[in-house]
């Protein structure tokens, strides 16, 4: 800071992408990555996957479907969301990602129908809740491998543009040279795999409590935070070292402020505390799995409000404080009230415990 | 709202294009400064905005007009004069007051347009930057991507907002709100393509000495600045305003 210069009148902007847009980017993140951590087990069928795989493809449901609908509240004008199809604009990366998110999610609730077809017909003829449904929704139980693999060829796909473009689309953002960097789009995906190993590590403990399978995610955890802090290191060289202008830029907009010294204290020590856990204690399925989901939303929530908090012409920082209402921390729990019940839905046709348990040997944890 | 407006109806003062583009005495010098030698690529009108800094008060004369002309909603504004209060190391006085009016700067290559989902913010022809308030969705990227801080979203409409060289004037003939209040003749727009014109006249003989903000980054604003301090040209080093508007969320 230049003590020389005091800043006495100015305009605070405020945050204009609010916390519906990091909880966006929480839930898509953790969809796409669930759905690749889905696909060992069902799609190529690999032994001791098909449980991790099954609830991670429940998991990337969940998230994926209430993942459009934090967007949705982000926009100042929801009802106007067909704009985004009447007037495409392909110099915008958001343009191109109204069209990404129908072709992945289209494709995995396809992919998850095929999959689980036969599970639910076994929900449908064994009686119990909501058996009608799962009848008609299983609509024959068959097990269709060719359409399985298909309907799971056009998530990936769909799933590597919605990747693609939710980094793209800020790090294309020059007016913020915290955004405007070629990592953070490597950074989106990696916190956001790890982060979807984390949600099926819970799902894990919620469920059959599997060590073999905690064991196994754990080690899958542990290079996901590895490969995180090798991105964080070569960000942080690329800045000090003025090798990448970009970075540099980035590092000198954020670096002087004492909060995020503190977030990059934080995210730093809680990865390297996701690593060590995972590796040297990888029984702590719920530990790490929290703590990966947690790292993964706080990411996301220093990357978008902290970046708006930092002025782009006048001095200083804003400050910014959450309010409690539908653009705040009401929006916050209300998508998580919407996982929570999405979760309810899907586990009451397709419980975890059976999806957990097929094909993997059961242990105590 | 629709806030674009029709294109300008204002019938040209100056010159035509070849007597403009003849006019420019020296253009390898024209080429290594921010003057608008692109001026007449598009229509008859170029309009643009010199801010001489010198002559600015303070008084944000400029900044109550604009809101009481568009509506502004309290709390957000259009245009601000920045101010600043800068130690002095070479005079009997302890510290010095800068002022910097701040608007949207009508870039001529505005990277608040290729972001636009939508495609609701566009350049007229005339050069000046506008929102279709019609097809406008309230994504804020436009917000995200303006390098100067110039947009936000308007809370009475949910749209982005930002400064329209009060189109709706310039289309009928008048100067903004800005220009028409500001107490020391710190504002002056016009056409670039008319010659004769105060603006042309004023942006050549200010040449030597005329700055944008953020030059760095290409945008080639139309807002230019005589008595800029390379200090405020980017974001400004230093201690931030404690005053903050009254966030308003109608």
């Amino acid at each position: 800071m230049n003590a020389n210069v005091v800043e006495t009148i100015n305009v605070a902007r405020e945050v204009a992408w609010l916390p519906w847009a990091v909880q966006y980017f929480f839930l898509i993140g953790l969809s796409y990555g669930a759905y690749l951590l889905s696909l060992p087990g069902v799609v190529f069928r690999r032994p001791g996957w098909e449980g991790i795989s099954r609830l991670a493809l429940v998991g990337a449901l969940v998230c994926g479907i209430a993942a459009p609908v934090a967007l949705l509240a982000d926009l100042h004008q929801p009802g106007r969301f067909w704009h985004f199809y009447a007037y495409f604009t392909p110099t915008s990366w958001m343009s191109w990602g109204a069209f990404f998110i129908p072709v992945y999610l289209g494709g995995l609730v396809l992919y998850a129908w095929l999959a689980f077809r036969p599970e639910l017909a076994r929900h449908g003829a064994a009686g119990g809740k909501l058996a009608g449904v799962a009848r008609m929704l299983a609509y024959g139980g068959h097990d269709s491998r060719g359409a399985l693999r298909v309907a799971a060829l056009v998530a990936f796909v769909g799933a590597a543009l919605v990747a693609l473009y939710t980094g793209a689309e800020l790090a294309v953002v020059k007016a913020r040279p915290l955004w405007n960097t070629p990592l953070l789009p490597l950074q989106f995906f990696v916190t956001a795999f790890a982060g979807a190993v984390g949600l099926v590590l819970v799902f894990n403990r919620l469920s059959v409590r599997d060590a073999v399978a905690t064991r196994r995610l754990a080690d899958v955890l542990a290079i996901t935070q590895l490969i995180a802090l090798v991105l964080g290191a070569v960000w942080l060289v690329l800045g000090l070292t003025g090798v990448s202008p970009t970075h540099a830029r980035a590092l000198a907009e954020v670096g002087p402020s004492a909060n995020w010294q503190l977030a990059a204290v934080w995210a730093v020590s809680a990865t390297v505390a996701t690593l060590l856990l995972a590796w040297k204690w990888p029984g702590s399925g719920l530990l790490i799995g929290l703590l990966a989901l947690h790292s993964a939303w706080m990411m996301r929530w220093s990357i978008f409000i902290g970046g708006q908090e930092v002025p782009k012409t006048g001095a200083g920082y804003y400050s910014y404080s959450l309010p409690l209402g539908p653009e705040g921390l009401l929006g916050i729990i209300g998508t998580a009230g919407l996982c929570i019940f999405l979760y309810v839905l899907i586990t009451t046709v397709l419980p975890l415990d059976r999806l957990a348990s097929t094909g993997t040997p059961k242990a105590g944890a | 709202m629709k806030s674009d407006v029709s294109p300008s109806a204002v019938q040209p003062r100056s010159a035509s294009r070849r007597a403009f583009l003849r006019n420019i005495p020296v253009v390898t010098a024209a080429a290594a400064s921010p003057f608008p030698t692109m001026a007449a690529a598009r229509g008859k009108h170029q309009w643009a905005m010199l801010i001489d800094v010198r002559k600015c008060i303070g008084c944000q004369a400029c900044t109550v007009s604009c809101i009481q002309e568009n509506a502004v909603p309290e709390g957000s504004f259009r245009t601000v004069v920045s101010t600043y209060s800068v130690k002095l190391t070479d005079a009997a006085q302890p510290a010095g007051t800068y002022m910097l009016p701040r608007l949207c700067n009508h870039c001529d290559n505005p990277p608040c347009i290729p972001v636009c989902p939508v495609a609701a913010t566009f350049k007229r022809d005339d050069g000046i930057v506008v929102v279709d308030g019609d097809r406008c969705v309230g994504c804020a990227y436009c917000v995200q991507a303006c390098p100067y801080d110039a947009r936000f979203i308007n809370h009475d409409t949910n749209k982005a907002d930002k400064c329209t060289f009060c189109a709706h004037r310039v289309d009928a003939g008048l100067l903004p709100a800005c220009v028409e209040t500001c107490v020391g003749g710190a504002r002056i727009f016009g056409d670039i393509n008319d010659a004769e014109g105060e603006l042309a006249r004023r942006l050549k003989a200010a040449q030597p000495q005329l700055k944008v903000l953020k030059p760095e980054l290409d945008t080639a604003p139309r807002v230019f600045y005589i008595g800029l301090d390379e200090r405020f040209a980017g974001k400004v080093e230093g201690q931030g305003t404690l005053w903050k508007p009254r966030a308003h969320h109608g």
